[in-house]
């Protein structure tokens, strides 16, 4: 089965149609409770007019896509998405084909490494990071040490700071589908290129990665989905100098109390991710029918 | 150095007429391949005629296919080098090598239809659009395979496929082509079809071609000549019958066809050579190959090349049937000597059906000109 079916895979797998079905109720009732509920709770909070929950109205939504505020939040939001999805790609697919023309150490090295982040919390990675990048943080020092330069550079805080710290907090989303794929090719078919002719980097751009497609964007959904929603790591290396989606509505439904318009924001996110989502989903059902010929 | 190589070989392509190619030659001198301490391949020295067939047959771990992606410039050997066209081609990467290889899966790009697929070595080597559009469509022609140029490797049968992955290598009109059991994935009926169709093709383009496999039928009947293979080590290099009549080491008699081997005394005297077998008779030898030197020894002989005869004959063997089974034209006599050494012998059926009994005494001898083997023992 292929990667790219991840996300939604528990809504399609193909069980005979007898009692196993069952077997996935205890998780159909979890969900149920806890994901879908809520889910139409706030979208039912949405459409009320004030905070007080009497009026049933549209208002939120106009009042959030007549603004072009909102609309440059929802904007700059997708595209930190997509950044960390870019930079997770470029630096995990490499990992990733590493992964599947090494021996077997080199191979659980990898996947040790991979997977050694996950071992720990996003909110301790994400500290980590302020340490690293901080006004005396090591990056700094170092370069101060050296005589690089002479003041402190400004990183944290920054949008780069944020996309950079994304990408490595998340890589693990793009690293292990990528492997998944690139482990489902028949090594021959680089070998059958390279005899055929085909050099090294004709071989990978035309038989490699059009078949490791699937992978690539499992691993891009994945990535760009913990981004946009990334509220911790957003807010504690962005220090608040751009307002992402999650933050907004944190401060919104928190900090104003205004749940209904707080609830239209996450609605806004949620339609749009599920757009995107989708989108790319039609795009990989296309090329999954090649991986297993 | 990539385009000096390349385009010769793609001139070669449109100007050859099918049929006319001259084939060229290849030499294997002193290859030897370790995996850290394991010889996979030991000091192999083969010189492949040109248009030739060549098999490599062995059982499997007797390093037949690491020899054949040395060849192919997959793998680099340890030791030794390779020749071909009288070059040697050691350090070429596979593209630049013009060595064909067809793998056991076919190995075709998922990805790509048929038509794709043939055309992907001539696009990898930017040949003109034309070209390609020719050598495809002659490629299609070839293989018998013009109305199914659209679909995709999943949508063909295995006979199909091979076809596609034969013609794709064939495309870049290789120097050597290589097939690494090309038959072993099909079915029986249809693996027939394919060896008549790929021994077809082989001879049309008279083009050089090792074949590895592990089926000795498949071996004998395509190839011109067999390289039995032992152990990283080549038994034996000779045409199919030789291989078969005669062997030049216990390896090849056991591991080609069927051998009864018998233990005894080789005599080499001013008459000719005898065999006396540890269980006592007399079978005296035409010829006594390889090994020709008087002392223990054992005795290989074909089912076929034995001689049935009645108990009371006054030469040959003491033996005892076990078991008949008559295979159609044939008939095979389970017999076993006094020692309990089991014997085959295969008969021609006679019109009236008559055959011998379990539990029967009868003696065996060697028919005229059978093709034996003796072994130093």
């Amino acid at each position: 089965m292929s990667a790219v079916a991840l996300p939604i895979s528990a809504a399609r797998a193909r069980a005979p149609w007898r009692r196993e079905w069952q077997l996935a109720l205890p998780l159909g009732l979890f969900f149920a409770a806890f994901v879908f509920f809520p889910l139409l709770l706030l979208g039912y909070v949405s459409l009320h007019a004030e905070p007080t929950l009497q009026q049933h109205s549209l208002a939120q939504y106009v009042k959030f896509f007549g603004d072009s505020f909102n609309w440059r939040v929802l904007g700059n939001t997708l595209l930190l998405g997509l950044q960390v999805t870019l930079v997770a790609l470029v630096i995990g697919y490499p990992v990733a084909y590493l992964y599947s023309v090494s021996g077997r150490r080199v191979q659980q090295l990898l996947i040790f490494l991979v997977l050694l982040p996950l071992l720990t919390s996003a909110v301790v990675r994400t500290f980590a990071w302020i340490v690293i990048l901080g006004r005396q943080g090591i990056i700094n020092n170092a370069l101060l040490e050296w005589g690089v330069i002479e003041a402190p550079l400004r990183l944290l805080y920054t949008p780069w700071a944020v996309t950079i710290a994304l990408a490595q907090i998340e890589l693990a989303l793009m690293v292990l589908p990528l492997i998944t794929a690139l482990g489902h090719i028949d090594p021959n078919l680089a070998h059958a290129s390279r005899a055929l002719g085909a050099g090294r980097w004709q071989t990978f751009f035309q038989v490699t990665l059009p078949l490791s497609t699937p992978g690539l964007l499992a691993g891009c959904l994945l990535v760009f989905a913990a981004a946009v929603s990334a509220f911790v790591t957003q807010t504690l290396v962005g220090g608040g100098q751009q307002l992402f989606m999650p933050f907004y509505i944190y401060q919104q439904a928190v900090q104003v109390n205004d749940y209904p318009f707080a609830a239209t924001i996450a609605m806004a996110l949620l339609l749009s991710v599920l757009a995107i989502v989708t989108a790319v989903n039609i795009l990989g059902r296309r090329s999954k029918g090649f991986v297993h010929g | 150095m990539k385009r000096d190589l390349a385009t010769p070989m793609l001139a070669g392509a449109a100007a050859r007429p099918a049929g006319l190619g001259s084939g060229t030659p290849l030499l294997l001198d002193g290859i030897t391949h370790r995996y850290g301490s394991a010889v996979a391949v030991n000091n192999v020295s083969l010189v492949i005629a040109p248009g030739e067939l060549v098999a490599l047959l062995g059982p499997s771990g007797c390093g037949k296919t690491t020899l054949l992606r040395i060849i192919a410039g997959l793998l680099r050997q340890t030791d030794g080098h390779v020749k071909i066209d009288e070059c040697v081609v050691d350090a070429l990467p596979p593209n630049e090598r013009g060595a064909g290889i067809v793998f056991q899966n076919y190995a075709l790009f998922p990805h790509m239809t048929v038509e794709q697929n043939l055309g992907y070595g001539l696009r990898a080597r930017s040949a003109p659009r034309g070209q390609i559009v020719e050598t495809v469509d002659r490629m299609l022609r070839l293989v018998k395979m013009e109305a199914l140029r659209n679909r995709f490797p999943r949508e063909l049968s295995g006979g199909q496929q091979q076809r596609v992955a034969l013609a794709r290598t064939l495309a870049v009109a290789p120097r050597v082509l290589l097939l690494d059991e090309p038959f072993a994935a099909l079915d029986k009926n249809l693996r027939l079809d394919m060896q008549i169709e790929v021994k077809r093709i082989q001879r049309e383009l008279s083009i050089t071609t090792i074949m590895v496999t592990h089926d000795q039928e498949e071996a004998l009947s395509m190839a011109d000549r067999v390289a039995v293979m032992d152990g990283g080590r080549v038994e034996q290099f000779a045409p199919p019958e030789s291989i078969y009549d005669r062997p030049e080491s216990l390896f090849v008699a056991r591991f080609i066809g069927t051998a009864n081997l018998v233990p005894g005394q080789l005599r080499m005297g001013a008459s000719g050579a005898s065999f006396a077998p540890t269980v006592g008779g007399y079978l005296s030898l035409s010829v006594a190959r390889p090994c020709s030197r008087s002392g223990a020894a054992v005795l290989s002989v074909r089912p076929e090349h034995w001689l049935l005869m009645p108990a009371s004959a006054d030469e040959g063997l003491a033996a005892t049937v076990r078991m008949v089974l008559p295979l159609g034209p044939t008939v095979v006599n389970e017999l076993e000597l006094a020692d309990g050494t089991p014997i085959k012998v295969t008969t021609v059926r006679t019109a009236t059906g008559e055959r011998l009994q379990p539990g029967e005494a009868v003696r065996i001898g060697l028919a005229p000109h059978a093709a034996v083997a003796v072994f130093q023992g």
